[in-house]
């Protein structure tokens, strides 16, 4: 279990041969990288093997590796890494889905030109998000954290001849960057309150009480903001549609399975702060549930495939954080991975389309099951799983989610919760039945199947989403569920079913997709008339609640305003007052001193006489 | 005869000899009122040697030195006008006036 540092340090050391050498070895950077990829999934289940034969389970039991980097001022700043269940559930999935999306992007880009600065930055991404999930001190986790933030900026603006997707890097960069300002002070008021930035010493000190109440609820109010920009919470949620710029490997995997649920993975790795502050665990439940309600609203108007799956993807977010903030991490992380297979599945259907038909608009597609039957059988499993049917996984990741609110926050919530799910069944609905099912237009005739190199991970990918949801289930007394696995606290939680919700949420899910197989497959429920019904609430939704304009008014009245002042401000006093003032009064005086070199030689005899008198009367009087 | 006599002798030749210095255009004249200057400190030491310290003659050499000193220094500045003479044309300090701002 040592050599679980391997694990980051592979990819990281495959992005810096592909940086510099990459250009002279264009075969080379897939293999290279998507090696390193592989060796890192295998040391994976070796790390997962060798922890689960550690002792035997309820304990949560983390193993601590560190060594020393530097000391400053005191304090000693080291590199650590921590394997326990949270970080094993993350390692595994992202190791498991960078593997997977790699291959897939040697069929979807292999006619890319930078080819291999793709795959050197997917390294570098890959290594740094690997390192935050197994980080033991906050150091660490921000500078990966951070890290993970710029490879983002360089994978979304990968086609950076195209306007839009520079803006939506930049974009991306400066939202996260908004709620990165909230972790970095959450880091820094907890190491003025502890002096360590170790997490195990952290906790132990808030399980002590050595920390007052209003500092853990600072801290985590401060770090569930980093988690809102990086995970798209509203009310910086603006970013990850724009996101969709990229490539759509990278919206698989960055955007959907790994990089935006590092939020999700800090508000669960941080949990005994959320447990010790009510007001803080009940900000992420209602920022969380209200996230998840826009979002699933907004994906049922959008048009643009990679669009719906973006929204879709804050919806699930949001999901997450509900669950989180309802007191429950096993149900939080469950979600978490079989979303990350379901989505990256449906993500990589979207490239598979757009590979084999040219389109990305859902009103210009129908019936492609008959030209790409295996992305139409994936892509459904992968509908069918977040939209909740069983026995694919969404449905045990969802039933989960829902109980966990039930038990934590109670019977409002959980409504709102079935209200989500019922959201989500319809926006799956709605984008499997109008691209596959129905008529197939006229100009699709020419669409064609992937090749097998890009069908190969989505077909792994679908047979986990199919079979993983059984994680969740009671198997044997060692093992009675996903809780005994990733469970906060000092007791694991067993699987237990309530038939109620999980009547309530399957009658909910099945009537989402029979409304939207009437309304796109048979046409008999017609969406016009509800649209023009609701046009009100119809505009706010293609609009996105006007966010992003509101955001841009705020840009043009306020920061700019400061800006331009501070320019002024900058411009007028240091520079033309301060500094070229000061030569200038330097140029003026000489501009007068200069007179007293006349080139007159009485002159100079007077100033002589007149200088001697004064020192003569000086000396006489002093 | 008092020491005060010969101060006030002293003293107005070398206000003389200022005036000139300031006042005079001609380069030679100029001269002329830097010897009368000398001479004037000349009758001064001379002075204070004979009333103040009548066995010593230390006021005398001095006075040799001066004398000495200054006439070295004529020949000098003789050398340097006539030089400023032969180039200018004119003994006239008002018009060497190249070397200003």
């Amino acid at each position: 279990m040592e050599w679980a540092w391997l694990i980051p340090a592979l990819p990281a050391i495959a992005f810096f041969f592909l940086a510099t050498a990459g250009r002279r070895l264009p075969n080379w950077s897939a293999i290279a990288a998507t090696g390193t990829m592989a060796v890192g999934f295998i040391i994976f289940w070796f790390v997962l093997a060798d922890w689960l034969s550690m002792e035997s389970l309820p304990a949560v039991k983390a193993f601590g590796f560190h060594i020393d980097w530097m000391k400053a001022g005191g304090s000693t700043f080291t590199w650590g890494m921590v394997i326990d269940p949270i970080s094993l559930v993350m390692l595994g999935l992202v190791t498991a889905a960078a593997l997977g999306i790699q291959i897939y992007t040697w069929s979807y880009m292999a006619h890319e030109p930078r080819f291999t600065w793709f795959f050197a930055v997917h390294s570098l991404f890959a290594a740094a998000m690997l390192a935050l999930v197994m980080a033991d001190n906050l150091l660490l986790l921000y500078i990966a954290w951070e890290l993970v933030g710029i490879c983002s900026y360089l994978l979304i603006g990968f086609f950076y001849e195209r306007r839009s997707a520079a803006e939506a890097a930049k974009k991306a960069f400066i939202t996260t960057r908004i709620g990165d300002v909230g972790l970095l002070i959450g880091i820094l008021l907890l190491f003025a309150k502890t002096g360590t930035f170790e997490l195990s010493a952290i906790f132990a000190l808030v399980e002590d009480g050595g920390l007052s109440d209003t500092v853990i609820t600072a801290a985590a109010v401060l770090f569930f903001l980093g988690a809102i920009g990086k995970s798209a919470q509203f009310p910086l949620h603006v970013w990850l549609p724009d996101a969709m710029e990229g490539p759509t490997p990278v919206s698989a995997l960055v955007h959907s399975a790994t990089m935006v649920v590092a939020g999700v993975y800090l508000v669960a790795r941080m949990f005994p702060f959320y447990e010790h502050s009510e007001s803080a665990a009940l900000m992420v439940t209602l920022i969380g549930a209200f996230t998840a309600v826009g979002a699933a609203a907004i994906a049922l108007v959008v048009t643009d495939i990679k669009r719906i799956l973006a929204y879709s993807t804050i919806t699930d977010l949001g999901f997450m954080m509900f669950a989180l903030g309802a007191g429950s991490v096993t149900a939080g992380m469950f979600h978490l991975l079989v979303h990350g297979f379901s989505k990256a599945i449906l993500f990589l259907g979207a490239g598979s389309i757009s590979h084999g038909s040219g389109q990305t608009d859902i009103r210009q597609m129908g019936g492609l099951w008959r030209k790409m039957p295996i992305t139409a059988v994936i892509f459904g499993i992968g509908a069918l799983s977040l939209g909740g049917i069983p026995p694919f996984g969404g449905f045990f990741s969802k039933d989960e989610v829902i109980t966990a609110v039930f038990d934590g926050r109670g019977l409002f919530f959980m409504s709102i919760a079935l209200l989500i799910g019922f959201m989500k069944a319809l926006y799956m609905g709605r984008v499997f039945f109008a691209v596959f099912l129905g008529k197939l237009k006229p100009e699709n005739e020419h669409a064609h199947e992937s090749p097998i190199v890009m069908l190969a991970p989505m077909l792994i990918f679908a047979f986990l989403a199919l079979t993983i949801g059984f994680m969740a289930l009671h198997y044997t007394d060692a093992y009675q569920g996903f809780g005994y696995f990733v469970f906060a606290g000092e007791h694991q939680e067993a699987f237990h079913l309530n038939k109620g919700i999980a009547i309530g949420s399957i009658a909910l899910a099945v009537s989402g997709f029979i409304l939207t197989w009437l309304a796109y497959v048979q046409g008999s429920l017609k969406t016009e008339p509800i649209i023009k019904r609701f046009s009100g609430i119809h505009h706010l939704l293609v609009n996105k609640y006007y966010v992003d304009e509101v955001y841009q008014w705020i840009i043009d009245k306020v920061v700019l305003v400061l800006g331009r002042f501070i320019a002024f401000f900058d411009r007028a006093f240091v520079n033309d007052i301060g500094v070229n003032g000061t030569g200038a009064i330097a140029t003026t005086t000489g501009r007068i001193m200069r007179y007293l070199q006349s080139g007159k030689l009485y002159t100079y005899a007077m100033g002589m006489v007149v200088g001697f008198l004064g020192l003569a009367l000086a000396w006489w009087v002093s | 005869m008092e020491l005060y006599h010969v101060e006030l002798l002293s003293a107005a030749l070398f206000a003389i000899g200022v005036y000139g210095v300031l006042a005079r255009r001609n380069a030679v004249m100029i001269l002329m009122s830097i010897e009368l200057i000398l001479n004037a400190v000349n009758i001064n030491a001379v002075a204070y040697a004979a009333f103040l310290d009548p066995g010593r003659l230390v006021g005398q050499v001095i006075t040799i030195f001066v004398i000495t000193v200054a006439a070295a220094e004529v020949g000098l500045a003789m050398a340097i006008i006539l030089r400023l003479y032969r180039i200018r044309a004119t003994a006239n300090v008002d018009e060497a006036d190249s070397m200003k701002w």
